[in-house]
């Protein structure tokens, strides 16, 4: 008998082993969403309603069962939004400009923001690599894959794409003096500038949060180590001292310390450093290959490429020092709500939600896309 | 006159030598601030594009590797030889190009062509070349020899590749 009742109690937990994601009622808050009214209502509740569905934080249920409704209106451009308790009661009322996807973005951030006090990801930018045109270019787009712009028409290499957190600036690898160099381009105006073009190979620039620094790696020195410079490309401090291969830089969210990749000691490491330099302190992730980091904005989790057998998305917990493999792909990059990332895999860029493991491809059709960066 | 005009010159170039080392010397956020491994490289020459019309390839067989490997392999440093004889007596300015295959995350392969380009550089240093007269750069995973995948086109990829300036 008491081995039948320890049958029954496994049983369930059987049968569910093979559901990979389990999302507790608990998590989502159930939000009721009405068809926002006016010219562009039902354009921008489509925009509204995907943003509220990736952001993992909401169920949209009836009005009945909901702890919020949503509503408004849109038109010309501009949206009314309404967020309102089953009592009448406002708790968000505002205007939004700037075209309808980017005002429906706003106000699915400020509900977020509103609801959980979490930052949201609606109105943020992604850059990336694609191979579209037959040659690598770099490419914009809104983080849910909508507005594509190509940036680059290069025809030669062009990669290592860096969003500057506010997202009006771009850095990126181009190969068109044959050497690999830095570019910076103003999004805003088109203006572009190579702006570190030392001796050897200049890559894999980062901003630093406040966005005027950033880090990368130069050869010049006779080995790719880090340093960082001003955003103008000035004044540049060397950071590492190995005989290895430092790599991809990511900043701390006050911007005094650096976690990068490094093959000093085998195969690739991470590692963190003072953004004044100093030695490099290993992070240990049961990984023997980790490269391309991610610091997640609120400073608590760490996300990388990780190989064994395949290469796959890695998420380490500072805190705990938990490391967990999440998917399958390359190159993450966390969003502003420290809960998001974006990786590369293939022929499709994939947001994937930390928190219960949902993935859902946001850009696709594009040949191989790959190193996503994302503003915040 | 004009051996003062030469000693004058002879200062300049000094002073100016020696003001260039300590402004390099003033990037470095080490103690020490020499370096660890590795010869600086030189400026580069404008215009010297390893894929474009003034770099000729192919005139030297490339150095092949290991995976995730930056060693020059004994077979592989006896293709050096050949390389040092020829442009030690040519002086011409060598480009070394570093590449991956393309297993592996983009910005590491970057990194690690780089490094097998200056692993070639130090070796070719080492047997009498003049550091100031090779360059180097890094494609990572790009412009593959063999653009198959499998383990063969993978090996053909893993190189470094010579390019002499015109």
């Amino acid at each position: 008998m008491k081995r039948l009742v320890a049958f029954l109690l496994i049983l369930p937990a059987v049968l569910f082993a093979q559901e990979t994601i389990t999302i507790r009622k608990g998590d989502t808050t159930s939000v009721a969403l009405k068809t926002l009214g006016g010219a562009e209502g039902a354009a921008a509740t489509k925009v509204l309603q995907n943003d509220l569905d990736l952001s993992g934080w909401f169920s949209i249920t009836p009005p009945e069962r909901a702890t919020y409704l949503i509503g408004g209106s849109a038109s010309g451009g501009s949206l009314e939004g309404q967020v309102t308790d089953p009592r009448g009661g406002v708790v968000l009322r505002k205007t939004y400009s700037g075209g309808l996807r980017a005002a429906a973005h706003k106000f699915a951030d400020d509900i977020v923001a509103t609801v959980t006090g979490q930052k949201g990801i609606a109105n943020t930018k992604i850059a990336f690599v694609s191979t579209r045109t037959g040659r690598k270019e770099i490419y914009t787009a809104d983080y849910d894959g909508a507005n594509l712009k190509q940036i680059t028409s290069d025809g030669s290499i062009s990669v290592a794409p860096a969003l500057s957190p506010d997202g009006s600036k771009l850095a990126y690898t181009g190969y068109q003096s044959g050497y690999a160099d830095i570019y910076f381009v103003d999004l805003a105006s088109g203006a572009r500038n190579r702006i570190v073009k030392f001796p050897g190979t200049n890559s894999g620039a980062s901003f630093s949060p406040d966005g005027g620094r950033i880090a990368c790696s130069l050869s010049k020195d006779g080995n790719p180590e880090l340093y960082v410079m001003g955003a103008n490309g000035g004044g540049a401090r060397r950071l590492t001292k190995t005989k290895g291969v430092e790599s991809s830089p990511t900043w701390s969210p006050d911007g005094s310390q650096i976690i990068y990749s490094s093959d000093d000691r085998g195969g690739p490491q991470l590692y963190k450093i003072s953004a004044g330099g100093g030695s490099g302190e290993p992070i240990s992730t049961g990984y023997a290959y980790c490269t391309e980091p991610s610091w997640s904005p609120d400073g608590k989790k760490l996300a990388f490429t990780a190989r064994s057998g395949g290469f796959s998305i890695a998420v380490k917990d500072l805190r705990s020092g938990a490391t967990n493999s999440l998917a399958s792909g390359e190159d993450p990059v966390f969003g502003a709500n420290s809960r998001h990332v974006i990786f590369s895999s293939g022929s499709s860029l994939v947001l994937l939600d930390t928190q219960n493991g949902r993935q859902i491809p946001v850009v696709t059709g594009l040949g191989k896309v790959s190193e996503p960066t994302w503003s915040r | 006159m004009k051996k003062l005009l030469t000693l004058g010159l002879a200062i300049f170039v000094i002073a100016a030598f020696d003001s260039c080392k300590k402004k390099e010397g003033d990037q470095f956020a080490g103690v020490d601030g020499d370096y660890v491994s590795g010869t600086p490289l030189p400026d580069r020459i404008d215009g010297a594009n390893f894929f474009g019309g003034n770099v000729v390839r192919g005139q030297f067989s490339p150095v092949y590797f290991g995976y995730d490997s930056i060693t020059v392999s004994d077979s592989e440093l006896m293709k050096l030889e050949q390389v040092a004889s020829a442009v030690k007596s040519s002086r011409k300015t060598l480009i070394i190009a570093g590449f991956t295959d393309d297993r592996g995350t983009e910005e590491y392969n970057r990194g690690l062509g780089e490094k097998r380009a200056q692993a070639v550089r130090d070796a070719l240093i080492s047997m009498g070349l003049s550091g100031g007269n090779i360059q180097t750069v890094s494609f990572g995973e790009e412009m593959p020899a063999d653009p198959g995948s499998g383990d063969a086109a993978y090996a053909m990829n893993r190189r470094a590749e010579f390019g002499v300036v015109k």
